[in-house]
């Protein structure tokens, strides 16, 4: 499906706009941005305030503005004095990136394939991928960790990378077949009668076809592995090796919780995730849409 | 440049059971271009990509020279395509785009420009060459996919209804375009169209289908003046050629409002006659008696609607200029033909008698 | 290819040497802040005098801290020495993650007598003390109360069952016995009746978490809290106070004796350099160190010899919690002990809120003690699940034999071979992680006991689940009750979010809309912000006295409302969030689904007389669906096992009622003593529902 910039107007009014009805509009998104932002708000506040714990109030003001918790934060250094949150800064932007590349690249070929060839067990194939969403993962992560050790991955970013982008292939199967579906059929055929194999035709025609898809999909890998910390607190045994997220939980202990390191933290992790979403935003709809779940 | 003849191709869709082609046999001379003409879903497109190799036929045999590739890849057929959607590739500019085919080949860079050199201008490239196909106009694009074959040199070029998205102007523009470009390359050509003006103007050889057959094969004006089915004759012409029940007495064949001399006698009695409408003149001793209802003024000629008789079969006559407007409402009009001029179409089988 | 394969075993070999190589040691522990930084320290000493030995440290975040554990030793990649608490000691032990101690390493005399039976275990010492943590009493001003009756205000987590067992005891009862769940008496009672009175009568403030307690006692609107030494690195620090032994509740009655919790420093079987490791733990524990790590840890260390420090006997604070310590009544270790909290907590909640009578609670709680302590159901014969196996392999050849045999098959598989090129790679990973994790993680659920020591036992677990344990089937915690509300967890959460995301995406297409890209981008946020964090933010949003909800309330005059207090408001605190995180997506499905709604279309309407609303539900809405719909249901299936909302923010509360089937797998495979079977069979039971559930959606589809 073709998204036109201007089909975005479509006129739900009749063109019989007045003013109240525009001054409505308006208060009705202000009241949704502002209940979007407002729990965003309290955690930047608490991220800058002197103190390290809520309160109560209304608007979300930091008490005593300070970059202490950021300080705090951001320079942690282990043992041998090496400066941990960055190696940590590295692990994550390593391993979501390398989640992305590898998680698109496991997808990429077996969504084509399930958008562009009849094959045996293609119906079954989709719906066993799609069951493995409705397995609860509680039950599967010390059968993980089992198999892990006996590849010999733990405690590397090499197999967190591959369990990141193993679970999450099956979305971004679901996704990128039906981006591969929305590309004309003709693009690849042309590309086959002007002398390309079939496998060709897929790398130089199809998949630069869907790369605002492709870009979509990898932005959704890159954030589970981004966010994710269950795993990877379970996986990695070294301060070294850690990820942002798991860094981040430290801060919530047993008894009591350093909050304003937290939302300080939780601040720095998100910040990524924001600016490709604003990178990409016009892509997310579209890639979204033309992909994605359209089944 | 290379003859291709194809051989029994059988082709049944898996899954839908559909049988979308029933056995075909052609032959299409090298340096021809052969037009393939039906309504939707006649399998000429089928047939076509059976041709590029994009779909692998039932049984049967390709054979493009002397080759056989009947289970060849397309990629090895060396055939050009001109798509119906154009097929550019959208991330590549109109230089790659023209470009792609001979990398693939593994051209030289040298001989690839050179060739580009030589196409653009014909086909009014030469400023468009860096532009990404999203910032073309339709007529644009339908020059692009056709320079992207045209550079390919291919012993055949397979066009899959190139015209159907181009506006009417723009059309007959380009029909003249490609009719040109065949003269000039002498390259063989197979072209697929719904439409029976590209088929009638382009054609050396024409190919009626229907349903999975060839209705009749031959150059287009003898498929149009010895239409061998009455879907054939029904498919040429414009307005559509008149179809009439009639039964034959003698060398008369009558049926309400007509009564129509026959260049011979035939041993059947339940028949269609067809009449095209231009093959009618008005005359006072008439052979169809047409009740007038309704006139389709063109100017240089006009298309008068009627029945038969009282209330026989419809019937639609082409009067030359502006005469069909003198006719009074309800009025009659009576009409002569040429016994050569009279189809005779079995009325069971849709068979023309001869 | 054959360097590859040189490179793995050159890599394999590296690994294992590594691992094996002496002179190393790791340590892991789950330490933060002062006590981190002095323990980092020590380790920086112990370098210095081991030089060439390999010294590690991990510290874990406790959320992960023992599952990593248990996780870790058994395969060789955990710690040499760790540092937990002394009441997990007995569990870690039937796990095989600790071993007795060297005798080499136990010097018995360093430590105070009492210390060292807690950690004892069939007569054999498995941990060196490192610390002592229990609760005490935070003063500020000069007086010290003679009774807890005496003071006019005290802020503590009195819904808590770990802050609540000083005055059970002082009230001469106990929470376990033996075995036996013990919270069921008179002095039970008595303790319950004499908070609630408290509560009631604005003494002890409501719903009191550790942040409302730091507040209220640093701002001085109490002069008295209960915690323990954790509570200190937060305070002020130009605060005065001290900390003093929690006196009796009425001037010379029993003394509130705390519970005692020992931190430990434990021994991993078969550690990578015994010895090492024996020098570690000695001198983790020599009186030098425990100098440091109660001076610069703030730690009430277990070491008789550091307290002869002058400037550690002579801190106030390490003072008084030593001698509160000296009271104090170690945890018992047993896993009674481990499944008592949970129950107690809930029933001390349940009084303070004024639900029920204390009786009653305690009733409840004892049921729900029982419910997680119940035996293991017993063996069964696995001959005849075999034999199924079996029989399933035998009819899966047969299948197989007879479709190789089938020429229209084989003709099939093989026109399908050149896409088996594209989806090999994909299938083989995805059933090696995602697969086999998923039909062990099945497996496992017709099993029971603890890892490394199940047993088979048929469909025990199903059984127990399906007849919600023998209890009454709708009762609260029962599978029917907890389904019940995953139902409408899901479908309160869906249908909001669809009304919201469209309603969002329909305001946002309008034509000429001004600050439209604004609008877009921050509507946008919430699903940018890694969801745990904005879990944890609307749990202290909606706090009863910090949070901001309550806040907005009160200014705008409406009672403040204990969110976590009761069902609905708990379920609706839960389903906000939910809301909140989830709608983004769907208002831009929905853009992009209204972006292909021809123009066209609704200007026929327009034309053929239709209103506004009539559009929107008789074309733009019916033109939507096709895109929404697989949206639709997706949204359905990862809400209906959205862990994370409800975990985090109402974490069951109140009483487990809005606890949704995931969550309540949860509990049982981490927080009731690691049930992988039974939680397993839950997630089994997920499973089915949902593979039935989008079964039946696809077969009205196919109807319709």
């Amino acid at each position: 499906m073709t998204v036109k910039a201007s089909a975005n107007a479509i006129d739900e009014t009749g063109g019989r706009r007045t003013f109240l009805g525009e001054a409505l509009v308006h208060l009705a998104l202000i009241v949704a941005t502002i209940a979007a932002l407002y729990p965003v708000l309290w955690v930047i506040s608490l991220a800058f305030s002197r103190a390290s714990d809520p309160s109560a109030h209304v608007l979300p003001v930091p008490r005593g503005l300070s970059l202490e918790h950021f300080r705090a934060v951001t320079e942690t250094h282990d043992a041998a004095g090496r400066w941990l949150f960055g190696r940590q800064l590295a692990n994550s932007l390593v391993v979501s990136i390398a989640t992305a590349a590898v998680g698109i690249a496991i997808a990429t070929p077996a969504a084509y394939a399930l958008a562009r060839f009849r094959f045996v067990g293609k119906e079954r194939g989709v719906w066993l991928l799609m069951a493995t969403q409705m397995f609860p993962g509680v039950a599967t992560l010390v059968p993980l960790y089992l198999i892990l050790q006996g590849l010999h991955l733990l405690d590397s970013k090499a197999g967190l990378v591959l369990v990141y982008a193993t679970t999450s292939v099956p979305f971004c199967v679901m996704q990128l077949r039906s981006a591969f579906e929305s590309i004309p059929v003709d693009l690849e055929e042309a590309a086959m009668v002007d002398g390309a194999s079939r496998f060709q035709a897929f790398r130089m025609v199809a998949l630069p076809a869907a790369r605002p898809a492709i870009a979509v999909t990898a932005l959704f890998a890159f954030m589970s592995a981004w966010n994710e910390f269950i795993l990877a607190a379970t996986l990695l045994s070294r301060q070294e090796a850690f990820t942002l997220p798991v860094a981040l939980q430290r801060y919530v202990g047993e008894h009591g919780a350093a909050w304003g390191h937290f939302a300080a933290g939780a601040i720095i992790v998100s910040i990524p995730v924001m600016a490709l979403f604003y990178v990409a935003q016009r892509h997310i709809v579209s890639g979204l849409t033309s992909g994605g779940v359209k089944g | 440049m290379a003859a291709v003849s194809i051989r029994q191709i059988k082709k049944t869709y898996p899954g839908t059971g559909l049988t979308i082609l029933k056995g075909i046999d052609l032959t299409i001379p090298d340096g021809s271009l052969t037009v393939l003409v039906g309504p939707s879903g006649c399998g000429k497109s089928t047939l076509l990509r059976t041709l590029a190799g994009l779909e692998k036929p039932d049984s049967g045999e390709v054979r493009i020279g002397d080759r056989d590739v009947t289970t060849l890849e397309p990629r090895d057929r060396d055939i050009a395509m001109v798509f119906q959607s154009y097929a550019l590739y959208p991330h590549l500019t109109v230089r790659e785009n023209l470009a792609f085919g001979l990398k693939l080949r593994g051209t030289p860079q040298a001989d690839i420009d050179a060739r580009i050199a030589e196409v653009a201008p014909q086909l009014k490239l030469d400023e468009l060459l860096e532009r990404l196909p999203r910032a073309l106009s339709g007529g644009q694009r339908q020059r692009v996919a056709m320079g992207r074959a045209i550079v390919r040199r291919p012993s055949l070029f397979l066009f899959d209804e190139p015209l159907s998205n181009l506006d009417a102007a723009l059309r007959g523009e380009v029909r003249v375009e490609i009719r040109r470009l065949h003269e000039k390359l002498g390259a063989t050509m197979v072209y697929v169209t719904h439409d029976q003006v590209e088929a009638m103007t382009l054609a050396d050889q024409l190919v009626v289908l229907n349903g999975g057959v060839i209705e009749q094969a031959g150059p287009p004006l003898e498929v149009y003046g010895k239409p061998k089915t009455r879907f054939v004759a029904s498919f040429l012409g414009m307005p559509p050629m008149n179809f009439i029940d009639a039964t034959i007495e003698g060398r008369v064949a009558r049926a309400p409002g007509l009564s129509v001399q026959l260049p011979k006698s035939f041993d059947v009695r339940d028949v269609t006659i067809g009449i095209r409408p231009q093959d009618v003149r008005p005359n006072e001793e008439a052979a169809l008696d047409l009740r007038f209802e309704l006139v389709e003024g063109l100017g240089f000629e006009s298309h008068v609607h009627g029945r038969l008789g009282d209330d026989g079969a419809p019937f639609i006559a082409r009067l030359e200029g502006d005469e069909g407007r003198k006719i009074p409402k309800w009025g009659k009009l009576g009409l002569s033909v040429s016994p050569t001029d009279v189809h005779v179409f079995d009325r069971a089988t849709g068979r023309a008698l001869s | 290819m054959r360097h590859a394969l040189a490179l793995l075993v050159l890599l394999v070999t590296w690994f294992s040497a590594a691992r094996a190589s002496a002179g190393q040691v790791v340590v892991w522990h789950a330490y933060r802040e002062a006590e981190e930084r002095a323990l980092d320290k020590l380790l920086d000493e112990f370098r210095a005098a081991h030089p060439g030995a390999v010294v590690e440290s991990l510290a874990v975040p406790y959320g992960a801290y023992a599952s990593k554990l248990e996780a870790a030793i058994p395969h060789g990649h955990g710690p040499d020495v760790f540092i937990d608490a002394h009441e997990r000691l007995a569990d870690f032990r039937d796990r095989g993650l600790v071993a007795p101690l060297p005798l080499s390493v136990i010097d018995r005399t360093a430590f105070d007598e009492k210390l060292l039976p807690p950690l004892e275990l069939d007569g054999k010492l498995y941990a060196l003390p490192i610390a002592l943590k229990c609760l005490g009493l935070y003063l500020r001003g000069d007086a010290t109360p003679a009774s807890l009756d005496a003071l006019p205000s005290l802020a503590y987590e009195a819904a808590n069952a770990y802050a609540h067992a000083p005055l059970l005891h002082a009230f001469g009862g106990k929470m376990i016995e033996g075995d036996r769940y013990a919270f069921a008496d008179g002095p039970a009672e008595q303790s319950l009746s004499w908070v609630a009175a408290a509560v009631a009568k604005g003494k002890i403030p409501e719903e009191a978490s550790e942040a409302l307690i730091l507040q209220m006692f640093s701002a001085g609107t109490v002069n008295a809290a209960i915690s323990g030494p954790w509570f200190a690195a937060d305070l002020p620090r130009d605060l005065a106070y001290r900390v003093v032994p929690i006196p009796p509740v009425t001037p010379g009655g029993n003394k509130p004796r705390p519970f005692l919790t020992i931190e430990g420093a434990m021994l991993a079987p078969k550690p990578r350099d015994p010895e090492l490791a024996g020098e570690l733990l000695k001198f983790l524990v020599a009186p030098s160190s425990a100098i440091v790590r109660a001076r610069e840890g703030r730690q009430v260390v277990a070491t008789r010899a550091a307290w002869t420090d002058a400037a550690v006997a002579s801190d106030p604070f390490l003072r008084g919690f030593a001698d509160a310590a000296a009271e104090a009544i170690p945890m018992p270790t047993s896993v009674a002990m481990r499944a008592a909290w949970e129950p107690t907590t809930r029933a001390i909640q349940k009084v303070l809120r004024g639900d029920v009578t204390p009786r009653a609670a305690m009733a409840e709680a004892a049921r729900r003690y029982a419910d997680v302590t119940r035996p293991l159901p017993p063996r069964a014969d696995p001959r005849f699940a075999l034999f199924l196996v079996g029989l399933i392999a035998l009819f899966g050849a047969f299948a197989a034999v007879r479709a190789a045999r089938d020429p229209q098959f084989v003709r099939e598989v093989k026109g399908s071979v050149s896409a088996y090129a594209y989806v090999t790679h994909a299938v083989i990973v995805v059933t090696l992680l995602v697969g086999v994790p998923l039909i062990i993680g099945a497996a496992t659920s017709f099993f029971a006991g603890r890892s490394g020591d199940l047993h088979y036992v048929g469909l025990a677990n199903y059984w127990d689940i399906l007849r919600a344990r023998g209890g009454p089937l709708l009762a609260s915690g029962s599978f029917y009750a907890v389904l019940a509300v995953t139902i409408l967890w899901t479908v309160c959460n869906v249908v909001l979010h669809l009304v919201i995301g469209v309603a969002l995406a329909l305001l946002l297409s309008r034509p000429a809309l001004r600050l439209r890209g604004i609008y877009r981008v921050l509507l946008i946020v919430p699903w940018a912000v890694p969801s745990y964090v904005s879990a944890l933010a609307w749990k202290g949003m909606f706090h009863r006295q910090l949070g901001a909800v309550n806040a907005v309330l009160r200014a705008i005059g409406v009672e403040p409302v204990a969110w976590f207090s009761k069902f609905a408001t708990a379920f609706a605190a839960n389903v906000a969030t939910n809301v909140w995180l989830g709608f983004p997506f769907m208002m831009v499905v929905t853009l992009g689904a209204l972006a292909a709604v021809p123009r066209e279309v609704l200007e026929a309407a327009e034309v053929d007389g239709a209103t506004k609303w009539q559009r929107f539900w008789l074309v733009t809405f019916p033109l939507l669906r096709p895109t929404l719909a697989p949206a639709v249901v997706l949204g359905a299936v990862w809400t209906f096992n959205m862990f994370n909302v409800v975990f985090l923010v109402s974490g069951g509360e109140p009483d487990g009622r809005t606890e949704i089937l995931v969550s309540e797998a949860y509990r049982w495979a981490f927080n009731r003593q690691a049930q992988y079977g039974y939680a397993s069979a839950y997630a089994v039971l997920i499973f089915l529902l949902l593979v039935l559930a989008t079964r039946l959606l696809r077969a009205q589809k196919a109807a319709a």
